[in-house]
């Protein structure tokens, strides 16, 4: 790992200059922007239980299905493509470096996005009165909700990367990135909706169901509960993920 | 270059490598060397596997068996100790498209493990020995034409002052002036680092390279100076003899020179007959085979002696049964 830090480095500069990064970021920024207006307006309309803020924090899987997969597919799908992968494995860099670089990199541009997101709710609030203001959400349901972005931003970040290292084609990186999160995302809600409880056959599933509750995930931080488990999840997930890409860079011929 | 160590006998060895790939087998059975300081030529047909080899001594790809070793490092056992003594340019020469010439050269100095102090030296270094400087330094790689991105790649093999290049087709789709340069370069490299070169252009090879290592079908079919090469494989010296002559006159006259000559009758016009007389190699020179001729009172216009190049060793070499005849 003696190359991370020179390999990051480069890996953020390209991001910061890639035409593909400032895309993604407008599309993020556009599909959340409408969010929260929507959430808002709504909010204002008729208001509920839940703040405009969390209401908007509730889709954080629109862009995590139509956004992250444009960061990761490159990664490494395109640099198999032209073989600068290659040229770059001739050095004395590692794959674990290589790969842990790219992963920290589009992690850390995932994570700026949000928090450029995090202006939304800021800025409405500048031009509302004190209640109003109020009525928008709690400052801690935001900072919990990104919280909760970044910790399973972890896991997301490190699917895309292992589905773009088993391709060539930066485009089917990004389907399978998209049908990977998608499963991740909506296993949990669709485990916890069967009626285990009545199949005895299916109790096992009762436990992985209750780890896999992403939107449980999510209310548990804004809520400010801070709960052990979905760590655990995401981090181990993340290393068995990191630890599949390396493993499939060193193995490329 | 890389801190002072003992010198091994040896800057690359292919030991048996073999590479399968399923049943078909790319590289079977092969081994060869380079010394230090050597320039080699690696040659032998389309699909021959030749990059396949490279690639396998680059770390780039595992041997299905056999050993490779630069530097007296095993590649498959320390890679990365491999490839500190090892710089690498691949067949089509892959390059970031969107960094510029620097910046790229510098990424891969700090890759290299060239100290902190002195990247942009070396930088700087390989950029006017690349003839770099003055036209692309500046520029986007995904700007430049065919030749500046040759240029790129090799400026990139020099940069950390390796103990080793392997370059695969280093001249490919260069123009002549381009590849006058790049030979110079090579040349230039001569008794600093090994040199690994594959080219199909064998004017250059002979021009450029030491010894060369020809391969056919995966296997060795020769390997060594161009001049061992040429007594093994054309073991004749042949004159074209233009004489008023008839053939049998001449045979005569060139047996009593050396008794194992052969004449050919090749051409006959306004009196002239062309022969192509075939000696030995070790059989005496021009002059004498001359002298005879005239001694026996023929009537001789023209004597020259027919130079084999790289190109008839080559073609002697892959024709003959992939495993025959091979050299230490």
């Amino acid at each position: 790992m003696r190359h991370f830090r020179t390999l990051l480095a480069h890996e953020l500069r390209s991001a910061a200059l890639s035409w593909n990064t400032w895309a993604a970021a407008a599309l993020f920024l556009a599909l959340m922007g409408g969010i929260h207006f929507f959430a808002l307006v709504d909010g204002a309309r008729a208001p509920n239980s839940r703040a405009p803020v969390e209401a908007t924090l509730w889709f954080f899987w629109l862009p995590l299905l139509c956004v992250l997969p444009l960061l990761t597919m490159r990664t490494f799908a395109e640099e198999r493509r032209s073989g600068t992968l290659t040229a770059l494995l001739t050095t004395p860099a590692s794959p674990a470096a290589v790969v842990w670089a790219k992963f920290l990199s589009v992690w850390i541009v995932w994570t700026l996005f949000w928090l450029a997101f995090a202006a939304f709710p800021f800025l409405a609030a500048q031009r509302l009165d004190g209640a109003n203001a109020r009525a928008l959400g709690e400052a801690s349901s935001l900072w919990g909700g990104l919280c909760f972005i970044a910790v399973s931003g972890l896991l997301h970040v490190a699917i895309g990367i292992l589905c773009s290292c088993v391709t060539r084609s930066a485009a089917l990186a990004a389907l399978l990135a998209f049908i990977s999160l998608l499963a991740l995302t909506a296993a949990g809600g669709a485990l916890e909706t069967l009626p285990i409880e009545s199949w005895e056959w299916l109790g096992w599933l009762r436990e992985p169901a209750a780890h896999l509750r992403t939107f449980g995930h999510l209310q548990d931080f804004t809520d400010g509960v801070l709960d052990a488990r979905p760590l655990v999840l995401y981090g181990t997930g993340t290393l068995l993920c990191l630890g599949l890409a390396v493993l499939t860079v060193e193995g490329q011929e | 270059m890389n801190e002072a160590a003992p010198l091994p006998e040896a800057a690359v060895v292919a030991e048996r490598l073999t590479k399968r790939y399923g049943s078909l087998t790319a590289v079977e059975d092969l081994s060869f060397s380079v010394a230090p300081g050597e320039i080699v030529g690696f040659l032998g047909p389309n699909g021959a596997g030749k990059s396949t080899t490279m690639r396998i001594l680059a770390g780039t790809m595992s041997g299905t068996s056999g050993r490779a070793a630069i530097w007296g490092v095993s590649v498959a056992l320390d890679p990365a100790g491999a490839k500190r003594h090892l710089a690498y340019m691949p067949e089509n020469n892959p390059l970031p498209e969107d960094l510029r010439v620097e910046e790229y050269l510098t990424l891969r100095a700090r890759l290299k493990d060239v100290a902190p102090e002195r990247v942009a030296e070396r930088v700087r270094r390989v950029m006017e020995d690349c003839d770099l400087t003055r036209r692309a330094s500046g520029r986007l790689i995904g700007q430049l034409s065919k030749g500046f991105r040759q240029r790129v790649g090799i400026a990139d093999a020099l940069l950390a002052e390796p103990r080793v290049v392997i370059l695969d087709e280093p001249t490919i789709g260069l123009d002549p002036h381009q590849i006058l340069g790049i030979r110079e370069l090579i040349r230039s490299l001569r008794g600093k680092m090994a040199v690994l070169i594959s080219s199909h252009i064998l004017h250059e090879v002979e021009q450029v390279c030491d010894k060369v290592v020809i391969i056919n079908r995966g296997r060795l079919v020769a390997q060594g100076r161009t001049e061992d090469l040429r007594r093994e494989l054309l073991p004749e010296v042949t004159f074209t003899v233009v004489t008023r002559a008839e053939e049998a006159a001449l045979l005569a006259a060139c047996r009593s020179a050396e008794p194992a000559a052969g004449v050919v009758a090749v051409a006959s016009a306004d009196g002239w007959n062309t022969f192509r007389v075939a000696l030995p190699t070790g059989s005496p020179a021009r002059e004498t085979l001359a002298g005879a001729l005239v001694g026996a009172g023929l009537a001789l216009r023209e004597i020259a002696e027919e130079r084999f190049g790289l190109e008839d060793i080559f073609l002697a070499a892959t024709r003959r049964a992939p495993g025959e005849g091979r050299r230490s």
